[in-house]
């Protein structure tokens, strides 16, 4: 589609207001991702207003973190990758990304905000962060960075994004502000990598490598969104700019599997050690390995490899990544809790835990907000633009 | 400043829970919800099982771990060596949770441990959770020191009875339960302890009993190995074993 992009917030919103009513893909997915949005958020209120948190099944004596601290790792490691590979062209200088750069950065924002927003939901009392985190200054605390260091990151993201609606790519701002970004997002998935792999009780999680791991796995993350997205927003390889075509015909489904193959040694790696090892916590590994999601996860992992090394188009491999990594932060974020602490004989075995509604609805929630994130900026924000247009 | 600490004689608990009972009833607790919790769990196979149990409150850590992952400085440590939470602070991320090594900390609003929900039953219509007929008086309550009955969304555990022990007489080295003037000033577990395996006094004088004790009767700490260094002494003897691994039952 070839659209007239408003000028003003007052135009940018009467077109999104218009998108109910046109039929496009954009407007569509609009629709569709606007009433999921409405329909969960509803929902979710009515339950936290009528439940308070008791809404969600975690529990003192069973999972602390459920899927919600899932959801928050799911979309802000995306959101790291999606920097990654807009960074591709903008700090590391590979010009064949530019054409998807904008709308990486784009996307990179809204998973970022659908992190915070599940996050905000998780939380005991979301406002009161806003001024005890800050105020608080407790400097030994990974916690303490991650807000620190994504705070400023979505602050940095959005003056790039700025700089860049503007037709600024290459002004020495701009570029400080790509490399900034970048920097900032490093050091934000490392303190997020740290929060998990600091916590020594916690065997399956502990471990100085573990940011390392989050690296590669976002950037996984982050490549398979930015297929999916550049998809969906030709609709097919055919309607693709000549560009475009041709970075998702060569150089990003070649990253993208060379991301892949070192995930899939990393996951291979961490599991043989976890079985093999003997710690108290590690038993949970045992267990993983017995469940169908495991299987399914490595055979969405093996498949998508196996495809992209065959040669055909990177949007399904890129669709079962997105689906694994989702399996695979599950299985790390619960995994690394199921082994209960001294907690008494009501848990003789493996912590149970299945998520509640409310939190599925969550998950809902969170991807309907970055769909429907990119149908308005679509509509709004010309995310194809490229330094030479 | 005492550095207040606690001797647990496994040789002489008897598993019965009166702490744990008396901890709910001095510090308002839901049920279910056991800042001490007497865990109890077996050892060997048949025929040569057996059946233990280990009382566990809060280990009061010189390093806690609690404390050091805290984004908001909602827990912290007071100079006489006692781990608290601010309820005003508290944002309840519950990363203290996932820190602590011991599993001691409960977050307020998560479905009922026990049925009926008590918070149900007894319902409050201001900012504390609930308001059971029993509770505390309201001039002992204490948001900054985790002390009372909590609000929504917080975090908490046992403060070492700290409405109780901070208010002793400076420079006591023991807190007797037997001394009817200490008794008041005691923490409400180890006054209830029948067989008085529980001993509370100033690890930091060296002619205290709990300091005794652990000399002379070899006090070891849970999980050692961790570095969190609690503050939690357990003496065994011949009929008690501080357990080396969690309380997860491995098929063999
Ligand atoms: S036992 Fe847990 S909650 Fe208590 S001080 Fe130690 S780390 Fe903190
Ligand atoms: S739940 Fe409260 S006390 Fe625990 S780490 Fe978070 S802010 Fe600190
Ligand atoms: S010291 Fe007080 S708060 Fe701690 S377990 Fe004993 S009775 Fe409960």
């Amino acid at each position: 589609m070839n659209f007239t992009y408003p000028k003003t917030v007052s135009e940018a919103f009467s077109a999104a207001f218009k998108m109910f009513g046109e039929n496009y893909r954009a407007a569509n997915v609009w629709r569709l991702s606007v009433a999921a949005l409405a329909a969960t958020l509803a929902f979710v209120f009515y339950k936290l207003l009528t439940e308070g948190h008791a809404t969600f099944n975690t529990g003192s004596d069973g999972i602390t973190w459920g899927l919600l601290v899932v959801v928050y790792a799911f979309f802000v490691l995306t959101s790291t990758g999606l920097t990654f590979v807009a960074s591709m062209a903008m700090v590391f200088g590979f010009k064949e990304f530019y054409p998807i750069a904008k709308r990486c950065i784009w996307v990179a924002v809204l998973t970022l905000l659908a992190g915070f927003a599940a996050l905000a939901l998780e939380l005991g009392h979301p406002f009161r962060m806003l001024w005890a985190v800050p105020l608080g200054v407790q400097t030994h605390s990974p916690m303490f960075w991650m807000g620190v260091f994504y705070s400023a990151y979505l602050v940095f993201l959005l003056l790039k994004f700025q700089k860049v609606s503007g037709g600024d790519w290459t002004s020495g701002t701009s570029k400080a502000l790509g490399i900034i970004s970048f920097g900032t997002v490093v050091i934000a998935h490392g303190m997020l990598g740290g929060l998990f792999g600091a916590i020594a009780i916690r065997p399956m999680w502990f471990g100085p490598l573990i940011p390392v791991y989050f690296l590669l796995t976002a950037a996984l993350s982050g490549a398979a969104f930015a297929i999916m997205i550049t998809y969906l927003t030709y609709g097919g390889e055919q309607a693709m700019p000549d560009k475009v075509r041709s970075l998702m015909r060569g150089a990003m489904p070649k990253a993208f599997a060379a991301v892949l193959g070192i995930v899939l040694v990393a996951t291979l790696s961490r599991t043989g050690i976890g079985l093999w090892s003997n710690i108290d916590g590690l038993q949970v590994w045992g267990h993983v390995v017995h469940t169908s999601w495991f299987w399914i996860e490595m055979a969405l992992m093996f498949g998508a490899f196996a495809m992209l090394l065959m040669g055909g188009g990177a949007l399904f491999p890129a669709l079962m990544v997105i689906a694994a990594l989702f399996i695979g932060r599950y299985e790390f974020v619960i995994g690394g809790q199921m082994v209960p602490l001294f907690k008494g004989t009501w848990v003789p075995g493996l912590i149970e835990y299945a998520p509640s509604m409310t939190e599925w609805m969550i998950v809902v929630m969170s991807f309907a907000i970055v769909f429907a994130g990119w149908a308005f900026g679509e509509r709004t924000l010309n995310l194809g633009a490229s330094p030479q247009d | 400043m005492a550095k207040w600490g606690m001797v647990i004689d496994l040789e002489k608990c008897v598993g019965c829970q009166a702490c744990t009972v008396a901890c709910g009833m001095e510090n308002n607790r839901l049920p279910g919800e056991m800042w001490q919790d007497v865990i109890f769990y077996s050892e060997g196979t048949y025929p040569s099982a057996q059946l233990k149990w280990f009382p566990r409150p809060c280990q009061h850590c010189e390093h806690p771990s609690c404390m050091a992952v805290c984004p908001t400085g909602a827990t912290y440590k007071t100079e006489d060596g006692v781990v608290l939470i601010d309820w005003d602070k508290c944002i309840g991320c519950k990363y203290c949770m996932i820190a602590c090594p011991y599993g001691v900390r409960f977050y307020t609003d998560e479905k009922p441990l026990v049925a009926p929900d008590m918070r149900k039953v007894h319902e409050s219509h201001d900012e504390h959770s609930w308001n059971p007929p029993w509770k505390m008086p309201d001039a002992r309550e204490d948001w900054k020191h985790g002390v009372g009955i909590q609000p929504h969304d917080v975090v908490s555990k046992c403060t070492f009875c700290y409405h109780r022990i901070s208010k002793a007489p400076k420079g006591t080295p023991d807190l007797d339960p037997q001394d009817p003037k200490l008794r008041e000033f005691t923490p409400a577990c180890v006054v209830t302890c029948a067989p008085g395996a529980r001993f509370f006094g100033d690890l930091s004088n060296p002619e205290s009993v709990v300091s005794r004790l652990i000399g002379d009767k070899r006090g070891v700490r849970l999980l050692d190995e961790l570095g969190n260094k609690p503050q939690v002494y357990y003496v065994t003897g011949d009929g008690g074993a501080v357990p080396s691994t969690r309380a997860f039952n491995k098929k063999s």
